[in-house]
């Protein structure tokens, strides 16, 4: 109660963008479902592959190796975005700057003997 | 910040260690790594000093809840013996990642900044994720981890979401300036506080945010369970008062009401549900969200003596947990079981283990002359000031049904029969952790000034 | 003296706990014995000094160390010794040391010898601790500790799972009552801003009679759980399961009489508020009267002393509440004696009887048990309230000044004097006289017990005798020493009472309201004597028709036709009425309804818990927008 009441005008437009977004969301999707017309066919069920003949099931199993390398990837490529503040700023942050930044990335060379020491880039 | 550094430093080494196969030393040196950490944060007591343009403050409080979940780690650590080698061969795994977590712990009841409190939070909260799971075979650890995992994430979006929102509101992460501009944007401000209320209170697993606590303590590896009752629950609730104590006290009047619900559903449910289970695991679980709900009435009634009575509730809960847990994994190894029943004559074939759970289980019940009664009084004497004497004759109620449940084990370990006889053979350093919780337990219970007065 | 030895009276007990509670398993049972009775008798050596040195000295406070200290909370470890402590040590390490000796013969082979010693040392400590300490929240310690003991020592046989269940009753029981307790004690703080007894007192009268009312009610459903009082008394005749030594040192002579206890500690709160004194006058003397008319057709014979003892604490309640506090405390000491003796002495005939109760097995022992026979005969008469027995000065002196309050309760509380001294000499004859019921096995294993039983029965006949002359009233041209000796502690109350109202009855008054009680007291026994000694009539067994015996003394005494009629029989469905719906449905039905009342929720909630992660997603983001709702909407 005391927190609408508070709500400020220039809020207003934001108000009127989320109904308008929701709204349209809704009433196209209402009118496609009620105006067009329906026709089930085995066709037309299936799922669509640029008009190729679907082989096999999407949903089939892919080693997890594969999750493993891309999570680690993933890991190591983020991290690098830590260096582009850093370089930035390289002059001002000085001596401290850089031996701040070799220690993270000591910290992240012993991850990845780590990683490489356990074997988890090993395929086979 | 220097006990952080020995923490995370001592990580790497154990786990290095146990790249190179020196699975004799990785006890020792984590043991020693943390008695370092806790020296290193005995030495700034008092001091008071900031980090990075006040990103930590070690004050007073922070060190003395770094000191508790450290020295909570290290008796978890004595326990743990040969515990894990029996459950993964990545024994160093174990190490360092509560030793990761546990530094998460340290930033989160030292953080001045909420960005650190995120950080805090996530560094424990994965550390966990993956300590509930590592039980690689065991479908029930997996589900846990994945439980866990799923609605953990669920909290920290809410969470983020709540600090977003008080930044925007505030235009400040600290948490002192946030306090000083708490009525500039009343709307998100307010917004953002129950989001991070909500946030918060899931982490340390109040109702209705609890229902990952029993699935996951039971899921999780026993020893990995105590760690989340013990250090988890601790560092969740020094970071909660420490964030609504210092950045929300000029608002309490949106959160109290909520809270009070919370804390009469937490007790309620905690308590006659740990009544009813079989399991001693399970029932220690629900009554750890009852205790979260004692100590939530710390918090809801923020006063003077708040920080206080949460740090003596957290050592009390956290050694007589310790001390039960340690008994509980000592009759599942030989029995092959926690239920109930595995208890049965516990005190005529070990009148050791017997008398720690007694007196463990009579500490978490709230029994005089021991610590668990110093911790309940003190949060009551917290809600007394505050004139909130309904709230006391509720607790007082569910710690009465507490005492039924605590005392089902007990009757079972004095007052039946057991099928077999053979006593459980322990090592010196699980008998020394047992027997020096019971001590510490006993002696807070008849000199409780020890620590009342440290905050 | 008293400061360097005090803190020993209560440390001595739990050396004796540790050592047999540590080594229960290896300790020679002569050592075990040893130790559980020296260390008590240590405490009650010690007791004797202290009551010299108190008597000669006044009351002192012992501060050990500082306890606990938030804010402006300071809660010393620290001890008062007064008047009613010295007293309440005296009764505790006294009988507590003969029930010890006891014990050593009684337990003798018992397999759990060392543990029931180490218990019993427990309770003596916790019991020591609640009496000697200086506030309240160190009473509450010992009365949690009490409480803690008596369960295990009535579950001390915990292979009868109805053992077990009367343990758990009285658990649960007595936590409602330390429900109110605790919440009497946070009140009390944040009403006088402390909780020892020397900063409370003082000032009781400069708070509102509203608060002094909730407090003291709220201490007295405490004490009404601890001391069974209705309505929440059922837990006591239950708690018999626990070995007899148990029942007279715990259900009879001691912690049952801690809620007696507490109020006298309390009387100037208590006589500041009229309502509260009225609450515990009615419900003493209702809890009197009913337990008496229960007692009347047991057939157990510890249950009718279980029975009695309610109706006893009953009696204390009464006088307290009509501010005859010293009265009431009187009859705390002299309950002691005899319903420690008759206990014991119970438990000496249940010892030669190869552990049967039953009264109706019994009969003619008196050749057999000449010791327990004589001992008991003083019990019975002392608790009839036979002068110049010890029960008649402390029972009289609660019924006077009940009389100086109301002529109607000291009608109704000779009416219960009256069924007390019918019940206790219908148990005494059906036990000891007559011919033997019991079976030839037990015929040929009667005998009297050793000497470690019989000299406490003795020392405690003599005292349940000579007890009472300590408080001989002044209209027998006695000195009440025992009120004079407690008058600092309950001089301001009785003051205030003076104050109040009624003047002193005049002597003549006195004699009469004696003589009527002890006349209606002896033609209750007489009575008591035709039914069971010259008429031998057995109560008859549940399902056994009425014996011939019985046919043939209906056609010999028609008086008897129209006692029974009128008399007899109303109070005998009566007392049936009572113990089957009010104490078996209605009252355990409550209390058992708790219990289920917590499992059915248990069962409920549990199946929240659904194991589904969905589920458990879908209950947070109702909670979510619950909280949100509610925040942002209301």
């Amino acid at each position: 109660m005391l927190l609408l009441e508070q709500l400020p005008v220039n809020y207003a437009p934001v108000a009127f963008q989320f109904f308008v977004a929701v709204g349209f969301v809704v009433v196209t999707m209402l009118a496609t479902h009620l105006i067009g017309p329906k026709r089930k066919t085995s066709d037309k069920l299936t799922p669509f592959e640029s008009g190729v003949e679907v082989q096999g099931n999407a949903r089939h199993p892919m080693s997890v190796k594969y999750f493993l390398v891309a999570i680690l990837f993933v890991l190591f490529d983020v991290e690098v975005i830590f260096m582009y503040p850093w370089a930035v700023n390289f002059r001002e942050l000085g001596i401290l700057g850089m031996l701040e930044m070799f220690t993270f990335m000591i910290f992240l060379l012993l991850g990845f003997i780590y990683i490489i020491k356990k074997g988890a880039l090993n395929w086979e | 910040m220097s006990s952080i550094i020995i923490i995370a430093i001592t990580a790497i080494v154990v786990l290095y260690l146990g790249l190179y196969k020196v699975k004799s030393a990785l006890l020792p040196v984590s043991v020693l790594g943390l008695l370092g950490a806790a020296a290193s944060l005995v030495c700034v007591w008092d001091k008071n000093i900031s980090y990075f343009n006040d990103m930590l403050v070690f004050n007073n409080y922070a060190i003395a809840f770094s000191i508790l979940l450290i020295a909570t780690t290290i008796l978890i650590f004595l326990l743990s013996g040969n515990y894990f080698e029996k459950i993964s061969s990545n024994v160093a795994e174990y190490y360092t990642i509560l030793l990761f977590a546990l530094s998460g712990g340290v930033v989160m009841v030292s953080f001045q900044n909420m960005s650190m409190l995120f950080i805090g939070i996530e560094i424990l909260s994965v550390s966990m994720y993956i300590m509930a799971g590592i039980k690689k075979t065991d479908s029930a650890s997996n589900e846990a981890a994945l439980k866990y995992f799923l609605m953990g994430s669920f909290a920290t979006g809410i969470l983020l979401f709540g600090i977003a929102l008080i930044y925007g509101a505030t235009g400040s992460f600290n948490l002192v300036q946030i306090a000083g501009k708490a009525s500039e944007q009343p709307l998100l401000f307010y917004a953002g506080v129950i989001f991070m209320l909500i946030a918060m209170t899931f982490k340390v697993g109040v109702a209705p945010f609890h229902f990952w606590t029993p699935d996951v303590y039971q899921g999780a590896p026993t020893l990995v369970s105590s760690f989340m009752s013990t250090v988890v629950k601790t560092a969740g609730f020094a970071a909660f008062l420490r964030l609504f104590g210092s950045a929300f006290t000029s608002v309490p009047a949106i959160w109290t009401v909520t809270l009070v619900v919370m804390v009469v559903l937490t007790l309620l449910i905690g308590n006659i549900t740990a009544a009813f289970q079989q399991n001693v695991k399970r029932m220690l679980a629900y009554s750890s969200i009852s205790h979260a709900g004692y100590m939530l009435i710390a918090i809801l009634l923020l006063g003077q003596a708040s920080p206080n009575a949460i740090l003596i509730y957290s050592v009390a809960y956290s050694i007589a947990s310790v001390a039960s847990f340690g008994v509980m994994v000592a009759v599942k190894e030989q029995k092959g079981s926690d239920d109930l029943s595995a208890f049965n004559g516990l005190g005529r074939t070990n009148p050791v283990l017997a008398f720690v759970m007694t007196v463990a289980l009579c500490s978490l019940g709230g029994i005089p002359l021991t610590a668990g009664f110093f911790g309940k009084f003190y949060i009551f004497g917290v809600a007394i000031a505050a004139n909130y004497t309904w709230l006391i004759a509720i607790a007082v109620l569910m710690a009465a049904v507490g005492i039924y449940y605590y005392f089902k084990v007990i009757i079972a370990m004095y007052l039946r029969e057991s099928e077999n006889s053979e006593s459980i053979q322990l090592s010196l350093a699980y008998k020394f952790v047992l027997i020096f919780c019971i001590m510490i337990t006993i002696l807070l219970g008849i000199a409780p000034a020890l620590i009342t007065n440290i905050l | 003296m008293t400061e360097q030895l005090a803190w020993l009276i209560p440390v001595l007990p739990l050396i004796g706990f540790l050592i047999n509670g540590l080594g229960y398993k290896k300790n020679p049972k002569g050592l075990v014995g040893l130790v559980g009775c020296a260390t008590v008798l240590g405490s009650f050596i010690l007791s004797i000094l202290v009551f010299f040195d108190i008597k000669a000295n006044g009351a002192k406070t012992i501060d050990l160390y500082e306890w606990i200290s938030v804010g402006t909370l300071k809660i010393p470890f620290s001890f008062l010794i007064d008047q009613l402590t010295s007293i309440m040590l005296l009764i505790i390490t006294g009988v507590g040391f003969l029930i010890h000796v006891y014990s050593t013969g009684y337990m003798h082979d018992d397999e759990g010898y060392g543990k029931y010693f180490a218990y019993l040392n427990l309770f003596v400590f916790f019991m020591l601790l609640l009496v000697l300490g200086s506030n309240y929240v160190i009473m509450f310690i010992g009365w949690e500790g009490v409480g803690l003991c008596s369960y295990l020592l009535i579950g001390f046989w915990f292979k009868k799972t109805e053992y077990a269940n009367a343990a758990k009753k009285a658990f649960v029981m007595n936590r409602i009552g330390d429900l109110g307790f605790l919440i009497g004690i946070f009140m009390l703080f944040s009403t006088f801003g402390s909780i020892s007894y020397a900063d409370i007192f003082p000032q009781a009268q400069t708070a509102s009679t509203a608060v002094l009312t909730t407090i003291t009610l709220l201490l007295f459903v405490g004490a009404m759980g601890k001391s069974a009082q209705l309505p929440l008394y059922t837990w006591l005749p239950d708690a018999m399961a626990g070995p007899t030594p148990v029942s007279a040192l715990i259900h009879a002579a001691t912690m049952v009489t801690a809620g007696i206890y507490m109020i006298a500690r309390s009387n100037i709160l208590y006589v500041l508020s009229p309502i509260s004194m009225a609450v515990v006058a009615g419900i003493g003397l209702a809890t009197a009267i009913f337990a008496a008319v229960i007692a009347l057709t047991q057939n157990d014979i510890k249950k009718v002393l279980a029975y009695s003892t309610v109706s006893q604490l009953g009696y204390m309640f009464l006088g307290l509440g009509v501010g005859a506090f010293t009265g009431a405390f009187f009859h705390v000491m002299t309950h002691a004696f005899f319903k420690a003796l008759l206990f014991l002495g119970a438990g000496s005939v249940i010892h030669a009887m190869g552990g049967e109760q039953d009264m109706r097995q019994m009969g003619g022992l008196k050749k057999h048990l000449p010791i327990t026979w004589f001992t008991m005969l003083m019990g019975t008469l002392a608790i009839a309230g036979i002068p110049p027995f010890s029960g008649f000065f402390s029972k009289d002196e609660i019924l006077a000044h009940a009389f100086e309050v109301s002529p109607t309760i000291w009608a109704i509380g000779v009416g219960g004097a009256l069924l007390t001294a019918f019940y206790m000499f219908r148990m005494f004859f059906l036990t000891f006289n007559g011919k033997f019921r019991g079976t030839e096995e037990q015929h040929h294993h009667l005998h009297e017990s050793p000497a470690s039983m019989t000299i406490p029965l003795i020392v405690l006949a003599v005292l349940s005798v000579f007890g009472g002359f300590v408080g001989v009233p002044e209209a027998l041209h006695g000195s009440h020493l025992l009120n004079e000796y407690l008058s600092p502690v309950f001089g301001q109350s009785t003051q205030i009472l003076n104050a109040a109202h009624h003047g002193h009855l005049s002597h003549e008054t006195e004699y009469a309201l004696m003589g009527a009680s002890v006349l209606g007291v002896l033609i209750s026994i007489f009575y008591a004597y035709t039914v069971y000694v010259r008429k031998e009539v057995v109560p008859a067994a549940e399902t056994a028709p009425r014996s011939g015996l019985e046919k043939a003394s209906y056609n010999k005494f028609y008086i008897d036709e129209i006692y029974n009629a009128v008399f007899t029989r109303p109070l005998d469905s009566l007392s049936q009425l009572f113990y089957r719906i009010l104490d078996k449905s209605i009252i355990d039905g409550v209390v058992n309804g708790f219990g289920q009342l917590t499992q059915w929720s248990a069962d409920k909630f549990r199946r929240i818990q659904t194991g589904y992660i969905g589920n458990y997603l879908f209950m947070m983001v109702v909670g979510i927008i619950l909280i949100l709702v509610f925040n942002f909407l209301f």
